[in-house]
């Protein structure tokens, strides 16, 4: 009986705590997924972010970053709780644009974090996103392209390989065609021969550098659209002992990545610091129902990670490369 | 309670009886999902409300579907692993015949359970007459539907439905989201069939006996068809219903459902073996997964503990059966 009145006295007390939340009004963030480094490091940036700013909040993730339908039912359970504001990363264009309508006509505000709503499909829907805020990836493809003049000069000839994300992913484009698009006009000697989807896949990857290797056995570079296919593609080009011929680029900055620019392999990641987009996201959204103007779109940097930088240190924002 | 050997039976177990005769349920379900619901509303103050529950309704409709079909084929002693996939085929049909086709909206609704039918047909046959185990069959399907989804699609979402297909996961008449009558709708109608209809009972007895039913005139071979079409069917409006809920024909849709859909038959009280199995029993089953799962959503508990909580949920559903089951040996 004792315990039972413990029991009861201690969902009582969880109760009292949850309510008394609810009369500040919590920030509300609904993430992809927690299970990998890029959005646990986004998350740390909330947290800390809010922290920071003194707004009580809670963050929830799906499963993992295909599950459409378990986000949109997430998105509705969070509408429960009435937060002031939600700030949410969309599995794709589509999936949460009910519960986002939804949450508008509540007047709970709505931020797009890491830029995954489409301007055009919520125009149609008419949602209002309070803002966009993310990576450039157009710019992080450029700055790809232009580390790799850098390297080899603006005169350099040879064929370059792209491996993109997933077709018809939005982001993989986007940095494909930034990389390509910059390359052309900063050396265009350097001509694209493929531009692949390596479906975000190590071996797919892999495969890919291995193919375009026994076609152009002169190849000069490889841009993948993320970390992992770099890596995939870094062990492909050493298989076949060209690891002096060919430069490696990624895209992220994590962890895996860092170690192999450390050891020599792969040559370059432009790093994307989710840490300083969801603390950005939070500081911003709390700008925004202050009343402050708050531009609509956010482009947090992104920073070319090299032997050389990783080696100096010196560079302010790796302190957000987590 | 064990060896107890009274004349007249303890209140529990003639309450058990009871929901057993009358609804086909079993007690201990019930008990938990309301417990569960109790415990829920003391923990979150945002539980008990209309739109909470029709929240856990809607996120129980595409599960609950699946879990139908799961439920008849388990009962007759098959097993269905492909309809996640045959979903995600089905939504993915739908919508590139209304949006790349431009097929009319009712068209390409029916389109949605005319693939799903198809595919589960494909499993009925193969399991029928090439005599191959349904665990094989259906593993198959698993990987064909998926792929066969991503070729339709080139691997891409398919956006822009019209309002009538949004209309069917988006709507709301009376209030009452549209997946959550269609599910109630599909769940009374499987009910009444499987518990008190003919076909309902030559289900269960193949799931018993296969060869006792066949002595008593059964036509095993085309019951089974019949319910490995059925299964592929209901798939097929669970991917309907998933399609127009995140408005996109998705070909990774209902990835792993095959296997929650499985899990909410199971926690029902449906016998893994066949033999015995009811619809009302599996809808009690998918909402103690959606009621667990909304909750732990309400209380911000990260989804790694949703998926653990779920998992000793089924354990232990299946521990009390087994419980139950030697007990009754024993009287």
């Amino acid at each position: 009986m004792k315990g039972l009145f413990r029991a009861v006295a201690l969902a009582a007390m969880v109760a009292g705590v949850t309510a008394a939340h609810a009369e500040d009004r919590e920030y509300g963030i609904l993430m992809k997924t927690l299970s990998n480094p890029f959005w646990g490091a986004m998350g740390m940036g909330v947290e800390d972010g809010a922290k920071e700013a003194g707004v009580p909040y809670f963050s929830q993730a799906a499963e993992s970053d295909q599950a459409a339908e378990p986000q949109l039912n997430l998105c509705n359970t969070m509408l429960e709780r009435n937060p002031a504001v939600m700030i949410t990363a969309a599995i794709n264009s589509t999936n949460l644009l009910p519960c986002l309508t939804a949450a508008q006509e509540k007047g709970i505000k709505v931020v797009d974090l890491d830029g995954n709503l489409d301007p055009d499909v919520l125009k149609q829907a008419g949602v209002n996103v309070t803002f966009h805020i993310g990576s450039d990836n157009v710019a992080a493809g450029g700055q790809g392209a232009e580390y790799l003049v850098g390297k080899l000069g603006k005169d350099a000839k040879g064929p370059v390989l792209v491996i993109e994300g997933l077709s018809g992913n939005i982001t993989g484009q986007k940095r494909a065609r930034g990389f390509a698009d910059k390359l052309k006009e900063l050396a265009p000697g350097l001509e694209v021969v493929a531009s692949l989807p390596g479906d975000w896949d190590r071996g797919k990857a892999a495969n890919i550098a291995n193919d375009t290797l026994t076609a152009h056995p002169d190849l000069v570079a490889i841009f993948a659209a993320n970390d992992g296919m770099a890596l995939g593609a870094v062990e492909s080009v050493y298989a076949a002992g060209k690891g002096d011929q060919v430069t490696i680029i990624g895209v992220d900055g994590n962890v895996d990545a860092v170690k192999s620019i450390k050891e020599g392999r792969l040559n370059a990641s432009v790093a994307q610091l989710p840490y300083l987009v969801g603390k950005q996201a939070v500081e911003n959204a709390k700008k925004a129902l202050a009343g402050e103007s708050v531009p609509e779109q956010i482009a947090v940097p992104t920073l070319v990670l090299t032997k050389e930088v990783l080696e100096a240190g010196t560079e302010p924002m790796l302190q957000f490369v987590k | 309670m064990i060896g107890e050997t009274t004349v007249r039976p303890g209140l529990w177990t003639r309450a058990q009886r009871l929901t057993i005769e009358r609804l086909q349920i079993r007690l201990e379900s019930l008990v938990v999902l309301i417990a569960l619901s109790v415990a829920m509303a003391v923990l979150s103050p945002y539980f008990l409300s209309v739109s909470n529950i029709l929240n856990i309704l809607l996120a129980t409709s595409t599960i609950g579907i699946l879990a139908i079909g799961a439920t008849y084929v388990i009962g007759s002693g098959g097993l269905d692993l492909s309809i996640g996939s045959v979903m995600g085929l089905s939504g993915v049909v739908g919508a590139f015949a209304a949006v790349n086709l431009g097929v009319p909206s009712p068209l390409a609704l029916l389109a949605c359970i005319a693939a799903g039918t198809a595919a589960g047909a494909i499993n009925g046959v193969l399991v029928t007459r090439a005599l191959i185990p349904a665990f094989i069959v259906t593993l198959g399907m698993l990987g064909l539907a998926r792929g066969f989804a991503l070729v339709i699609s080139d691997g891409r979402v398919i956006y822009g439905l019209p309002p009538l297909m949004v209309y069917m996961g988006q709507g709301r008449p009376f209030g009452i989201p549209m997946p959550v009558i269609i599910l109630v709708l599909t769940a009374i109608i499987a009910h009444v069939v499987l518990a008190y209809s003919r076909f309902g009972r030559h289900t269960l007895a193949i799931g018993d006996s296969e060869g006792a039913a066949r002595a008593a005139g059964i036509r095993v071979k085309r019951l089974r068809l019949t319910l490995y079409a059925l299964s592929g069917g209901l798939a097929g409006l669970a991917g309907l219903v998933f399609m127009a809920r995140v408005n996109s024909g998705d070909p990774t849709a209902g990835l792993n459902y095959e296997l929650t859909a499985i899990t909410a038959a199971i926690i029902g009280g449906t016998n893994l073996f066949g033999g015995r199995a009811s619809i009302l029993g599996t809808m009690i089953g998918a909402l103690i997964m959606g009621v667990l799962q909304n909750g732990l959503n309400l209380l911000a508990v990260q989804p790694f503990y949703q998926q653990m909580a779920i998992g000793a949920v089924l354990i232990l559903a299946v521990y009390i059966d087994q419980f139950q089951a030697r007990k009754d040996a024993r009287v």
